[in-house]
């Protein structure tokens, strides 16, 4: 639970180091890099259950480290070969742009600042979000609106904390702000009762509250201020990476709206006559081909990961304790908003 | 027309050395500019490369954040520029608190450890072992569990009706209702209290002026600080629903903060104190027992005088050191330069930037201690030995 606290500012300097010394970069070769490294280097969450979240045995499991493993499979035909590399809020971005990953995976929220100024650019959205609040059960508070004069654990450098600003200045609301740099430190601050409460994704908000000493204790209220699109992103100036990356997110919800799954994916292979199956599972033609990949880079995402539905039941859904409904998570042929431009 | 020194040879020598210092400090200042130039060209050209956006503009922005500890207004609508006066103001208030309280402790652990009492120098040493041999870190945590977990919650919170209140929240405090003019008038009240009771003392007394004149001045200027309340009203902490107002603030975070950099620093201070008496020649505390001082007396008098001599350059350091290691305050949320640092390089990316204002405070900060401590070196060295 202990995070040495100047960790991010030692992976910031770190990545300002590299920028100052590394020779000046080129584009256009992630890919080869990760082929010749033999591994996908993938920035996650230090501790982010039901998205990245690694057990006693080191083994990390959720729905970001799932889309680390589909990239893996589909370039370098195993999930197996991905390097985690846990950052916590504030290193994500400096870390990206040094080169220290290929993809960060890790919750992270899209916003035009973000893809505009960072040298980073978002490939997708693989989580649709929003921001909102937990409290304790006893305060018997059921809306927003009666938060006023709370005081907030809020995490350092998070879009929460610029939302959480706007939303109760339009209010005319006040609140009082106690900053943390880890997910850790927030919880427990929160649960030892120093703020009244904790604003954060509603996706974190469940993950937090599995940790608690009592969970039955808090609330999540249904209220949401925020649009939060959370997915991957990765450095500008790499075009053939970047299009490896989107479509490696597109093929997980391709796969599911076929209703390919890891357990009937071969069958399907072999007994599916549907064109578009065809083509998708790389049988008729090479899609991979114009990606830098070869014929069979979708099979195997669904084969060796599971498509985007199985991800989600696996990791976040209701059979997990993050319990989280599907929701506008769902496909847009099922009233959510995941949609794939089609693969061909 | 002056007459030249030396002779001919001489002359043309000493020329040639000249030139030549010239020569290899000019190039060895050269190299130095070159590589200076080059690593920025070089950053430049990078950020360039990875199309990052750079730059110092950023801090006319609007920074959109809140901040938890205020010393003067601001809100999420100021720029970026205002936050970080925020958290400078902040690493400022806890480092001076801190100087002081850990000055004060240490120099009691330090003369605790010199004592003649077994128990009592035991103590000093079991204190100074456990705070100097411990993590700064684990520290801050600790007690920062300590008090966030054994306070109670601001709706049951421990109280003096109107004065003061002690919960989760913080501890809240009466103060007057004109808080800066209370304080201006305390201030000068205070220091000429100092003046006049330190000059009427002195007529009495050789030793001892000074403390009686400070303690003279702590209870004029408390004395004058409260008056102006009186006249002028009180601002009284009240709790209202989630929100309490009025009165002045201290967050658990920045107790906790002041509290480990002053445990953790007093460690070091206390074992400066005590090298710096034993290494006063044993002579002469002899001399000051044979001249007939109490122990005592021949300690305020004649050791420690000479002691803060040797102390006071390796204090300066430790000074120092609090005020870098105020920086830890990230762990426990208080909203220090590096805590504003963090959240802006979120929130806009300019990490480069961010960094490089982060240094140039800790060394601005940094260099008025060495300045201070400085001067306090030469006054004391200058004493009659």
């Amino acid at each position: 639970m202990l995070r040495p606290s100047l960790k991010p500012l030692l992976a910031t300097a770190a990545s300002i180091a590299a920028i100052s010394f590394a020779p000046a970069a080129h584009a256009g070769k992630t890919l080869d890099a990760v082929k010749a490294r033999g591994q996908v280097v993938c920035g996650v969450n230090t501790s982010g259950p039901g998205f990245s979240n690694a057990d006693s045995q080191g083994k990390w499991t959720g729905l970001d480290v799932d889309f680390c493993r589909a990239v893996a499979a589909a370039v370098l035909k195993d999930p197996e070969k991905v390097k985690y590399v846990p950052l916590n809020s504030q290193q994500r971005f400096a870390s990206l742009q040094a080169g220290e990953i290929d993809v960060l995976s890790r919750n992270s929220t899209w916003t035009l600042t973000r893809d505009a100024s960072l040298g980073v650019v978002f490939t997708g959205i693989n989580y649709y979000d929003g921001q909102g609040f937990m409290v304790p059960t006893k305060l018997k508070v059921d809306n927003i609106k009666k938060l006023n004069g709370a005081t907030m654990c809020v995490q350092a450098g998070t879009t929460s904390e610029k939302n959480v600003a706007d939303y109760f200045a339009a209010q005319g609301m006040k609140y009082k702000s106690v900053v943390f740099d880890t997910a850790e430190a927030i919880s427990s601050a929160f649960f030892a009762g120093r703020c009244q409460v904790y604003t954060t994704d509603m996706s974190d908000l469940a993950g937090a509250r599995t940790k608690a000493p009592k969970p039955d204790e808090y609330v999540i209220l249904p209220q949401v201020i925020s649009k939060e699109p959370l997915g991957a992103s990765v450095r500008r100036g790499d075009d053939e990476w970047f299009q490896i990356v989107r479509w490696t997110q597109f093929a997980m919800l391709e796969a599911e709206e076929h209703g390919l799954t890891q357990a009937n994916v071969d069958a399907q292979k072999t007994s599916n006559k549907d064109p578009g199956v065809q083509r998708f599972l790389g049988v008729s033609e090479d899609t991979g081909k114009l990606l830098g990949l070869d014929a069979e880079w979708a099979y195997r995402i669904v084969k060796q990961v599971g498509n985007y539905g199985e991800s989600f039941e696996r990791n976040l859904g209701p059979k997990t304790p993050i319990g989280l409904p599907r929701g506008v998570n769902n496909l847009w042929t099922k009233g959510g908003l995941m949609y794939a431009p089609p693969i061909r | 027309m002056t007459t030249p020194i030396g002779d001919a040879a001489w002359r043309a020598r000493e020329r040639a050395r000249h030139l030549r210092q010239w020569l290899v400090q000019g190039s060895l200042a050269l190299v130095i500019v070159l590589v200076v130039v080059g690593l920025a060209q070089n950053v430049v050209a990078n950020l360039e490369a990875r199309q990052i956006k750079s730059g110092f503009g950023f801090l006319g922005d609007r920074a959109g954040f809140e901040i938890g500890e205020l010393l003067f207004d601001y809100s999420a609508s100021d720029n970026y520029l205002r936050a970080f006066a925020v958290g400078m103001a902040n690493t400022l208030r806890v480092s001076l608190f801190g100087i002081v309280f850990a000055s004060v402790l240490g120099v009691l652990v330090g003369l605790m450890r010199l004592s003649h009492h077994a128990l009592v120098a035991w103590v000093g040493s079991a204190y100074v072992e456990v705070f100097r041999n411990t993590p700064l870190v684990i520290q801050l945590l600790a007690i920062y569990l300590l008090v966030t977990e054994l306070l109670p919650d601001s709706s049951n919170a421990l109280a003096i009706e109107g004065v003061a209140l002690l919960s989760k929240q913080g501890l809240q405090v009466i103060v007057p209702a004109h808080g800066l003019a209370a304080l201006a008038i305390a201030l000068v009240a205070g220091t000429i209290a100092a003046i006049v009771a330190t000059r009427i003392v002195k007529r009495w007394l050789q030793i001892g002026a000074g403390l009686i004149g400070v303690a003279c001045a702590l209870v004029v200027a408390a004395i004058a600080w409260g008056l102006v309340g009186a006249i002028g009203g009180w601002s009284r902490p009240e709790v209202d629903g989630f929100l309490i107002s009025g009165g002045a603030s201290l967050t658990p975070e920045f107790l906790a903060l002041w509290l480990g950099l002053s445990l953790f620093t007093s460690a070091f201070i206390a074992e400066l104190v005590r090298a710096g008496v034993l290494a006063v020649p044993i002579g002469q505390s002899h001399a000051a027992l044979a001249l007939g001082l109490t122990r005592r007396q021949a300690m305020a008098s004649v050791l420690f005088p000479q002691a803060l001599r040797l102390a006071i350059p390796p204090l300066a350091s430790q000074y120092m050191n609090l005020i870098k290691n105020s920086s830890l305050a990230v762990v426990i949320g208080y909203p220090d330069l590096v805590s504003i640092g963090n959240t802006s390089i979120n929130q806009n990316g300019q990490a480069l930037e961010v960094i490089v204002i982060i240094m140039a405070v800790y060394l601005s900060l940094n260099l008025v201690v060495a300045v201070i401590m400085g001067a306090v070196n030469r006054r004391v060295t200058r004493a009659p030995r």
